[in-house]
């Protein structure tokens, strides 16, 4: 919103420099988010006044002119038809910056030097207002008030003479969305009360209930509405203050009635509409719902479609206006309106909230409504507008206000304990000093009892309701940096609570095998989302395609990431990222938080080689042994030997190689291949191995408490053995049985080598395992483990038809 | 049967200067040396002859045995020796041998070290769902409906009355049902807002709450804890400042600015040279979401806050556009 600080000094006298004012009002709550003053664009151009006229010796067009400035007078070459002797002129001296260039097509600024035009000398140059950035006219020179005086900076006499304020106001304080408002709050800074605008009206006799009538259908939406009529006025552009400063905070002038609700708005936070009166059918306002899908043309010129919902102003026949939003087309001022009537009501905010988000459209008076006006200066408003509107457009006040006020609203009445207010900010403030803060902003409170104060809260702030309210006004006026920065330690870790640590040493174990972390956005495009053959859930209102669903998995995400990154040339990929996953998990429970699934996930993808290239490391691409054995560390680490793989060897939705993770015997996750179908579809070449695991089910498994186990007082052998076994049998067959027979004393089974050749035959292939063997209570002798080999060849060979390699 | 042992000798001789390649020789080798080659088959010979000669014969191939095998080591040495590759010179400067390491993306490294400054005042970490209802992310949070407030964060609906949590403040909710006071944790998480993505802003991005509820919290102690906090993350000599603001779960409601640490709070691109840099919002906690949890709230007070973990990353890391973040582009990530 901008302010004018012209404007404010109606109100409230003060004497900040621009930055200091915003730097308390930022302290007070009110940002100002910039700030701009009118006048430096116009430094160096002064007022000065025509002595002197000569024609120029060398130009028939040109002439000479000695000019007047406060000290001196300098000789100007002027080139303008317009030029009398006597004029007040903008003069811009040698160093002024000129705001538009008019001969250049970009009317870009230039500054003005001293030059000789035509062999005579030039010391200055008189604008024009084009030249000024004030309008179009480029004809002559702009020609001043008689009254501007002599060497004063020109922005004075073209309202410019003004610093604008832009600020952000927080959607509670709809009373600082107006001049006013702003000024009280200045009030509080400078210590002063404001100064509200003196109205004084001139009615007529005739009363207006004769000539209007006012009915509210739906006082719920609208419980006050208020009304004036104006017979006679004379429709015309305002005067140029009027202009000027709606300008300066950016509202476009249309004509003097228009222009004078548009002051009052900007001047009270109180919006008015004006209707021309000759147009409402049968004199008469109707306040009521509109009828579901009746179309309006709202005075933008739109076609609006409405709803039930939408509170509307309408005459004996038709819809004139949508209430606290726009008015309508057929009811528009316009040049041949002679009789007005003005509003001024009061709308419900949740109502102006609905139709403005309904029908996208929302103003200057919405945007007040919806966060609560001002309910008790309806008829101060109505007649600060009827005055000015006699003051700018004549006309005749019709004696009266019509007021359908039917529930008067009550002050709110807050009772305030001073042990609270202490309490909550850390104060020691006395009932006293409560009070006088409260003051500044005029809040009437009196002292009840010891501890208490009552505030009879002003109408105007309607987002003071309850004690807490008035704690922050005290604290805000207090000052928030002189509340005591303080801490009393309470150390208590009876609920010592770490949500976060299995994802903590998750992430560290990681980083450590050489996983990058990456993170990734949980909303995806549907297309990708879907290929894992999930249904995922949309959103209603996307911020875009591509993010458009919430992910069922981590896995699409992943190789969308492993994608952008090998497009970059980077093809050695160890990635891993924790993060949620959705699912739906009951279409009939849409509307509950119980029908949605929420999943905290691990996922690992590997792609390219599986040690960096460099000298002296194999080139090995990964495969699914890799990401099998990084799963496996990971949960032996974390887990001990509460998991374990079921091996489907198949296929599901996008992967082969799956191997399904169980920990706790209950299903935690996966590991496969993407199948190279999918990856071609992606235009990924790279073969893709991932892996995904819920992270509660880690949670569950993971073996945190640790027991010391007594390490081992005799020492073990080690002994290998090579099994042939047949092609195809799963080693972990053979080494299930070399366990079982191995019994107590086989400590350890390590596969070393898996071999095929010729002198084995065909269809076979050897397995190769070194064996550790331990007894508990004293030093295996070598017959005593040759004795377990021998009865685990022979138990290999019954169950497995294994032989010993030779 | 000297002759035929001179004979021998040369023809040995010969043959293992012939040979060329370690399997030839082994085959000399077998010829002329081995159990039944023709140098044993010699001595097989000497009981033929006659016993008066057999000593210096016999010495004569005893000799030519013993020098037929040095012959045979020495050729055998020098054959391997000229089949063995070159050795290389040493040569230190060769890359080391090293497994790869990996990195926190750099989102969880600012988060991380958020949480242990609050963590190490005796905060507790807690967390809650990304779908959430109406109820939690607003209602309870004292965001009546129909209220200009909920314009201050755009969100994405998933139905009518279920969303994607705007801000990590349900957790302040969910927290709160399940304990009593007093209550002191941080709830980091994703948060979710329907704007447009643009090198400032994201549609998905990390907050991190904090809440502490106890008898005699008061906002004196909020500004002591968190002025503590920004401290400890952002140096001691940061300047800063609470200024009031406007959120419906807190009041009296604050923010916090520090003094620019790019410029020292002389002014620059990034503080839009105001020379200050907002970096969280807070708050003592409002009656009503007291009420909401159940809470007595004239026995207990609290206060909140809440800060965006991304623009604090960017500052840190000097990164100008937030989009790069979930990229995740690995030699962006490998940076840090």
């Amino acid at each position: 919103m901008k302010i004018s600080e012209n404007w404010l000094k109606k109100y409230i006298g003060f004497k900040l420099a621009p930055e200091n004012l915003s730097e308390r009002l930022l302290m007070l709550g009110l940002e100002v988010e910039a700030y701009e003053d009118l006048s430096e664009k116009y430094a160096g151009i002064v007022v000065g006044e025509v002595v002197e006229i000569q024609n120029h010796p060398n130009a028939d067009r040109l002439t000479v002119c000695k000019v007047s400035t406060e000290d001196s007078i300098k000789q100007v070459v002027c080139g303008a038809p317009n030029v009398k002797i006597g004029q007040k002129v903008a003069l811009a001296l040698p160093g002024a910056i000129i705001p538009r260039n008019q001969h250049d097509k970009e009317g870009e600024p230039f500054r003005l030097e001293s030059a000789k035009i035509r062999g005579v000398d030039s010391e200055g140059m008189m604008c024009s207002e084009a030249e000024l950035d004030l309008g179009e006219n480029a004809e002559g020179i702009l020609v001043l008030d008689s009254s501007a005086r002599v060497g004063d900076p020109v922005a004075k006499y073209i309202g410019k003479n003004d610093v604008i304020y832009e600020i952000s106001v927080t959607p509670n304080r709809a009373d600082c969305l107006s001049h006013i408002g702003v000024a009280r709050e200045i009030g509080a800074i400078v210590n002063k009360k404001i100064k509200y605008p003196e109205i004084k009206l001139r009615e007529s006799k005739e009363s207006v209930a004769k000539y209007a009538k006012v009915e509210v259908l739906d006082t719920e939406k609208c419980p006050r509405y208020s009304a004036r009529v104006i017979r006679n006025v004379k429709i015309g552009p305002s005067p140029k203050w009027l202009q000027d400063l709606l300008n300066s905070v950016g509202m476009r002038p249309i004509n003097n009635v228009v222009d004078v609700t548009n002051f009052v708005l900007l001047e009270y936070g109180h919006p008015l509409h004006a209707f021309d009166y000759d147009k409402l059918s049968g004199h008469k306002i109707i306040v009521k719902t509109a009828k579901e899908g009746e179309q309006f043309l709202t005075l933008d010129g739109k076609q609006r479609t409405l709803n039930s919902d939408v509170l509307m102003i309408c005459d004996a026949e038709k819809p004139v206006a949508i209430a606290g939003v726009m008015g309508g087309a057929n009811t528009e001022i316009s040049a041949d309106t002679k009789n007005v009537l003005l509003e001024s009501a009061y709308f419900s905010p949740p109502c102006i909230r609905r139709t403005s988000k309904y029908l996208g459209l929302s103003t200057e008076a919405s945007y007040r409504f919806e966060r609560g006006t001002d309910i008790n200066i309806t008829v101060e408003t109505v007649n600060r507008a009827a005055q000015l509107i006699q003051e700018l457009a004549g006309g005749e006040v019709l004696k009266g206000v019509i007021d359908v006020y039917p529930k008067k609203k009550k002050p709110a009445i807050v009772k305030v304990r001073v042990s609270r207010v202490n309490n909550i900010v850390g104060t020691a403030l006395s009932k006293k000093e409560i009070v006088s803060l409260l003051k500044k902003i005029e809040l009437p409170s009196k002292p009840v009892s010891r501890d208490e104060i009552i505030v009879e809260v002003p109408s105007f702030r309607n987002d003071i309701k309850e004690e807490i309210d008035i704690i922050e006004e005290v604290a805000r006026l207090y000052g928030y940096n002189k509340i005591e920065t303080k801490t009393h330690a309470n150390i208590d870790f009876s609920f010592n609570v770490r949500k976060d640590t299995l994802e903590n040493e998750l992430r560290e174990y990681l980083v450590g095998s050489g996983f990058n972390e990456i993170l990734t956005i949980s909303l995806q495009d549907e297309q990708s989302m879907s290929l894992t053959g999930d249904n995922p859930i949309r959103t209603l209102n996307p911020v875009s395609e591509e993010m458009s669903v919430l992910r069922p998995s981590l896995v699409l995400s992943a190789i969308k990431t492993v994608k952008s990154n090998l497009y970059h040339g980077i093809k050695h990929l160890r990635l891993f990222e924790i993060g949620n996953v959705f699912h739906l998990k009951d279409e009939q429970l849409r509307n509950s938080l119980d029908g949605y699934n929420e999943e905290l996930h691990l996922l690992l993808i590997l792609c390219g080689n599986y040690t960096p290239v460099t000298y002296g490391n194999s080139m090995r691409k990964v495969d699914i042994l890799d990401i099998k054995g990084e799963v496996s560390a990971l949960l032996s680490k974390f887990c001990l030997d509460n998991y374990r793989f079921i091996y489907y060897d198949t296929y599901k939705d996008i992967y082969e190689q799956v191997v399904t993770v169980e920990i706790n015997n209950e299903y935690a996750g996966f590991f496969g291949k993407i199948v190279r179908e999918i990856s071609e579809k992606l235009d990924i070449e790279e073969p893709l191995y991932v892996c995904e695991l819920k992270i509660d089910s880690i949670q569950k498994g993971w073996a945190r408490e640790r027991k010391f186990t007594v390490l081992p007082k005799y020492p073990s052998v080690l002994r290998d053995l090579a099994l042939v076994v047949d092609i195809t049998l799963p080693q972990e067959a053979l080494e299930k049985v070399i366990w079982e027979a191995g019994k107590p004393l086989c400590k350890k089974v390590s596969l070393f080598d898996v071999y095929i050749g010729q002198q084995l035959g065909e269809s076979k292939k050897s397995l190769a395992y070194n064996i550790e063997f331990r007894a508990e209570d004293h030093t295996l002798t070598d017959q005593e483990v040759d004795k377990v080999i021998e009865k685990i060849i022979e138990y290999a060979h019954r169950e497995l038809n294994a032989v010993l390699r030779k | 049967m000297l002759d035929i042992i001179e004979k021998t000798r040369e023809e040995f001789l010969n043959e293992v200067q012939q040979a060329d390649t370690l399997q030839k020789l082994e085959q000399v080798r077998i010829k002329y040396l081995a159990r039944n080659g023709i140098i044993a088959s010699l001595f097989d010979k000497i009981k033929t002859i006659d016993v008066a000669e057999r000593p210096s014969v016999g010495k004569v191939l005893n000799e030519l045995r013993q020098s037929a095998l040095k012959v045979y080591e020495e050729r055998k040495s020098q054959i391997e020796k000229a089949a063995k590759p070159r050795e290389l010179p040493f040569d230190i400067t060769l890359p080391g041998r090293y497994k790869p390491i990996g990195t926190k993306h750099p989102i969880t490294q600012v988060m991380e070290e958020i949480k242990d400054i609050f963590i190490s005042m005796g905060f507790s970490v807690e967390t809650g769902p990304e779908i959430e209802s109406d109820y939690y992310n607003f209602e309870a949070l004292n965001f009546p409906a129909e209220h200009p407030a909920r314009d201050m964060q755009d969100t994405i609906f998933i139905t009518d009355k279920i969303l994607l949590r705007t801000h990590t403040s349900p957790v302040q909710i969910r927290v709160m049902e399940k304990r009593k006071p007093p209550v002191r944790a941080i709830m980091p998480g994703w948060v979710y807002r329907n704007e447009a993505v643009s090198a400032r802003s994201l549609a998905a991005f990390h907050q991190i709450e904090g809440l502490y509820v106890d008898k005699g919290v008061t906002f004196s102690e909020l500004k002591g804890t968190l002025v503590a906090f920004a401290r400890q993350f952002y140096g001691s000599s940061i300047k800063y400042r609470f200024r009031p603001s406007f959120f419906p779960f807190t009041e009296p409601s604050a923010e916090m600015d520090i003094s620019c640490y790019l410029c020292s709070g002389k002014g620059c691109r990034v503080c839009k040279f105001s020379g200050w840099l907002e970096i969280l919002g807070a708050g003592m906690v409002h009656p009503n979401v007291f009420k909401a949890v159940g809470y007595d709230y004239e026995k207990y007070t609290g206060y909140a806050f809440g800060m965006g973990i991304e623009r604090t990353a960017l500052l840190r890391y000097g990164i100008d556009d937030i989009r790069i973040l979930y990229e995740n582009d690995v030699r962006f990530l490998k940076q840090f």
